[in-house]
């Protein structure tokens, strides 16, 4: 059984809600080390009622989530599961602050009912009155890996005929403050190395709001397959990362030859991207890059997903992500591996229709 | 304070507390329901107002089920505030 | 494919008890966990009554043998050991095991205390590693040697409940053999004050399923099962305790907050929960409620039961009277206290219970029930977003 992502929307920092829009004009190094989204119009998708008290991480994911039904064409979904780690952090923020601004008393509800981090899924299921399975994982750097896992095993056990699946995460002044404060952030200074060559500590930060239609049976239209996904939770040596490699690959009924392209995960900071650096050049394939496009968050790889499957789509690979290194003739294959501090791996295949 | 003194301030305090973009303070008919029709509001606006009146005019709304009477309309929000206000 | 799901151990800490005795001692005596608050520091101290269980954050880091951990990650440890040493396990590679875990508010029982100095520059105690909601997962499953599969769950109330049905998916997927499944959640003031914004917190000891119930007292807590495959507990001559028969998540798209008047998701959840049992309504002998004692949930809980069993509502009640609505942990102790009901041929009653639900036609347990025969016995949870769940565990 095959799994096919029959459409996607992604909310990024560059303008990947047009949908044509595949990087032309571009660059290597990131603006600035906080790569924020840029954004719809959010009235556009969101009616108003319901926007005028939605924050950031709402409107993202929410608009994300109802583009990526339009562009499919659908009205309805039969589950909706999303991954975020920090959840809705801005209303978070929002309640916490008022909470000791004003000795907890005269405190409004909106920012309590919209922290809980399954408002993304809840507020889109609402939106188009979506009454089946409805799950939220919020597991920091593999959060859309456990939610993609589990839309593959719903697919499989015929419990759905079509998913939207979806990774989302915000930054707002509050977490870039925190980031920075906790020396995660990548100095303005350090910034002119591209992220592949970085000798300096700290990652560009960035966020996104990514979903996937996904189904078990193919469209004109569909832009690509996942052949699996796997999570790697504690690395004990970078030997582990291609070994992992190496038993997915047999898992999914793939040699390594069969792999055009790995995209990886690679964030700028040169002491945690170390493991990642010694797999992709003991792994021999050509290496392309994404976190310079989208910044460091905890649920990217929905980005890379994105980005893998656009480029299965149109055989194409913007020359800017893809370094020092001949384009592969062929898109056939690309091995998603991501990473988030050295910490909790993640592989994902993606595969031509 | 006077009611219709009471009515335009609120018109604007709502506006503010409620985040209702689209909608001008003058635009909104005193005498109109405040819920369902006229501006749409919903139980998590009715617990927002509950708020304002506290915050504002520091009148408690200490039972939600009185709130769908005194939030009837602009007006009746009004009255409300100008007979329990100390 | 499907193997059955056995439950072959437990662990639990919440208001009324540190581990599974100590819980069924307080269910059989009808004691309660509901009191002042004591634990939390709070401007609403003198205002509220909580489920707050009764030990401070060093006598919990004392019994957990750990230092300085943050509230909800001892909870979950301490339930989480538990389960393992009830289900025998002396070994964690004896199979493919993983851990999921649940929580609404994660860190923030420690995030709260600092936030402001954080920020104002008072202090440089970065919450970063404590705050986010994989955290506490995370070192759980390292004190447990967990390492295969490990991930945490969020929607709300209904978490644990989703925690197990996913834990069972993935034994009978053949992707696990085993699995600790279920919640935590501390009390904070994030969470009071919230739920205080919202105006569904009674001032006194909660009534669920009374006419003149005014809404629920929090409580905070964990538990965790382990589920195992059949072929996991005749391999290593496992003792199961329960089966898990039936599951079902559904969405009610009504409301963010609220309940659809006629439960229409918790009809829903209801529904898969027997579908995926294969049981007729008829076969349930207890419904364990989510029943939370608000004017809302209650009535509209009611009504879909006496929907999907057709005015055929077997016995129910709801203790949260007990404990206290735990918030993402609630499904996983209330899974707890519905096997103890069938490993006891007990039902424990709705405390603090006597005048009838005026739109209800059925009427909750209110007494301590001794010798009853309780062969199937489902568990509801219903939380913000419209998360609906229902488990159904079954004697084996």
């Amino acid at each position: 059984m095959e799994t096919y992502i029959n459409s996607q929307a992604c909310i990024s920092h560059y303008n990947t809600i047009d949908e044509d829009f595949f990087f032309e004009e571009t660059s290597v190094i990131p603006s600035s080390n906080f790569l924020f989204v840029t954004a719809p119009v959010y009235k556009d998708y969101i009616p108003a009622n319901t926007i005028r008290r939605t924050s950031h991480i709402l409107k993202m994911g929410i608009s994300s989530g109802l583009m990526c039904l339009k562009n499919e064409g659908a009205e309805q979904t039969d589950a909706i599961i999303v991954g975020t780690a920090m959840g809705c952090f801005e209303d978070t923020d929002k309640f916490l602050r008022s909470i000791n601004d004003n000795d907890e008393r005269m405190l409004t509800p909106t920012s309590f009912i919209q922290s809980t981090h399954n408002t993304v899924a809840g507020q889109i299921a609402l939106l188009v009155k979506c009454h089946g399975y409805n799950f939220t994982y919020v597991h920091q750097n593999l959060s859309f890996e456990y939610a993609l896992l589990d839309a593959l095993m719903l697919l499989k056990e015929g419990e759905a005929k079509n998913i939207l699946v979806g990774g989302v995460d915000e930054l707002i002044p509050p977490l870039c403050e925190l980031f920075e404060r906790a020396g995660h952030i990548k100095k303005t200074e350090n910034l002119q190395e591209p992220i592949w060559a970085s000798t300096s500590k700290g990652y560009v930060a960035g966020e996104g709001a990514t979903f996937f239609y996904l189904s078990s049976t193919s469209t004109a239209n569909s832009l690509a397959k996942i052949k699996g996904v796997r999570t790697i939770q504690k690395l004990k040596s970078s030997e582990e990362l291609l070994e992992q490699c190496y038993l997915f690959l047999k898992e999914i009924n793939l040699k390594k030859e069969d792999i055009n392209l790995v995209l990886s995960g690679i964030n700028g900071d040169s002491e945690k991207d170390e493991h990642l650096k010694e797999f992709n050049s003991k792994i021999a394939l050509p290496i392309a890059y994404f976190k310079h496009l989208c910044g460091e968050y905890f649920t990217s790889s929905s980005f890379a997903l994105w980005f893998a499957a656009k480029m299965i789509k149109k055989q194409q690979i913007p020359v800017w992500a893809l370094p020092n290194t001949e384009a592969p003739k062929k898109l056939q294959h690309i091995l998603i591996f991501n990473q988030y501090e050295d910490q909790q791996y993640s592989l994902i295949c993606v595969s031509q229709c | 304070m006077e009611v219709q003194e009471i009515i335009k301030n609120l018109k604007s305090q709502i506006v503010e507390q409620l985040n209702l973009e689209e909608v001008k303070p003058e635009d909104i008919d005193a005498d109109a329901p405040l819920f369902g029709t006229g501006l749409g509001l919903d139980s998590i606006d009715a617990l927002e107002l509950i708020v304002l009146l506290e915050k504002n005019y520091d009148v408690k709304i200490e039972d939600p089920k009185e709130s769908k009477a005194v939030f009837a309309s602009v007006k009746t929000m009004a009255e409300y505030i100008a007979a329990h206000s100390k | 494919m499907s193997t059955r799901v056995h439950i072959t151990g437990m662990g639990i800490i919440s208001a009324i008890g540190d581990s599974v005795e100590e819980n069924f001692l307080s269910l059989s005596q009808c004691k309660t966990g509901i009191a002042k608050i004591n634990h939390l520091k709070t401007n609403h101290k003198n205002e509220f009554v909580c489920g707050e269980v009764k030990h401070s954050n060093e006598e919990l880091n004392t019994i957990a043998g750990t230092k300085n951990y943050n509230r909800t990650t001892i909870l979950g440890l301490i339930a989480a050991k538990e389960a393992l040493h009830s289900a025998g396990i002396k070994a964690i590679k004896e199979g493919r095991t993983g851990f999921i875990s649940s929580t609404t508010v994660a860190g923030m029982c420690h995030t709260e205390l600092i936030y402001k100095d954080f920020f104002d520059n008072k202090t440089n105690e970065n919450f970063i590693d404590s705050h986010f909601s994989g955290v506490s997962t995370n070192e759980i499953a390292a004190h447990l040697g967990i390492t295969e599969y490990v991930t945490t769950i969020s929607t709300a109330c209904s978490s644990a409940a989703n925690a197990v049905m996913l834990g069972a998916r993935l034994i009978k997927n053949n992707i696990l053999d085993r699995v600790i499944v279920g919640g935590v959640d501390a009390l904070s003031k994030f969470t009071l004050n919230g739920f205080n914004t919202l105006m569904i917190l009674d001032t006194e000891w909660c009534k669920p399923f009374d006419e003149n119930r005014k809404g629920l007292n929090l409580g905070e807590g964990a538990a965790y099962l382990v589920l195992e495959s059949e072929e996991q507990v005749k391999k290593f001559n496992k003792k199961s305790m329960a089966l898990l028969s039936g599951y079902g998540n559904a969405n009610d798209a009504y409301h963010q907050t609220a309940s659809s008047p006629e439960g229409h998701g918790a009809f829903l959840a209801m529904q898969k929960a027997l579908k995926v049992a294969e049981f007729p309504p008829e076969s349930i002998d207890y419904i364990n409620a989510h029943g939370t004692g608000t004017p809302n949930n209650d009535s509209s809980e009611g009504i879909a039961m006496q929907t999907i069993f057709e005015n055929k509502v077997p016995k129910f009640s709801s203790t949260k009277a007990y404990t206290g609505h735990t918030l993402a942990a609630a499904a996983a102790i209330e899974a707890v206290i519905s096997i103890l009901s069938m490993q006891n041929n007990m039902i424990f009653p709705c405390l603090n219970r006597s005048e009838q639900m005026k739109d209800l036609s059925i009427t909750p347990i209110s007494e301590l029930q001794k010798n009853v025969d309780l062969k199937n016995v489902m568990s509801n949870s219903f939380g913000f977003g419209g998360n609906c769940s229902t488990l159904i565990f079954s004697k084996n």
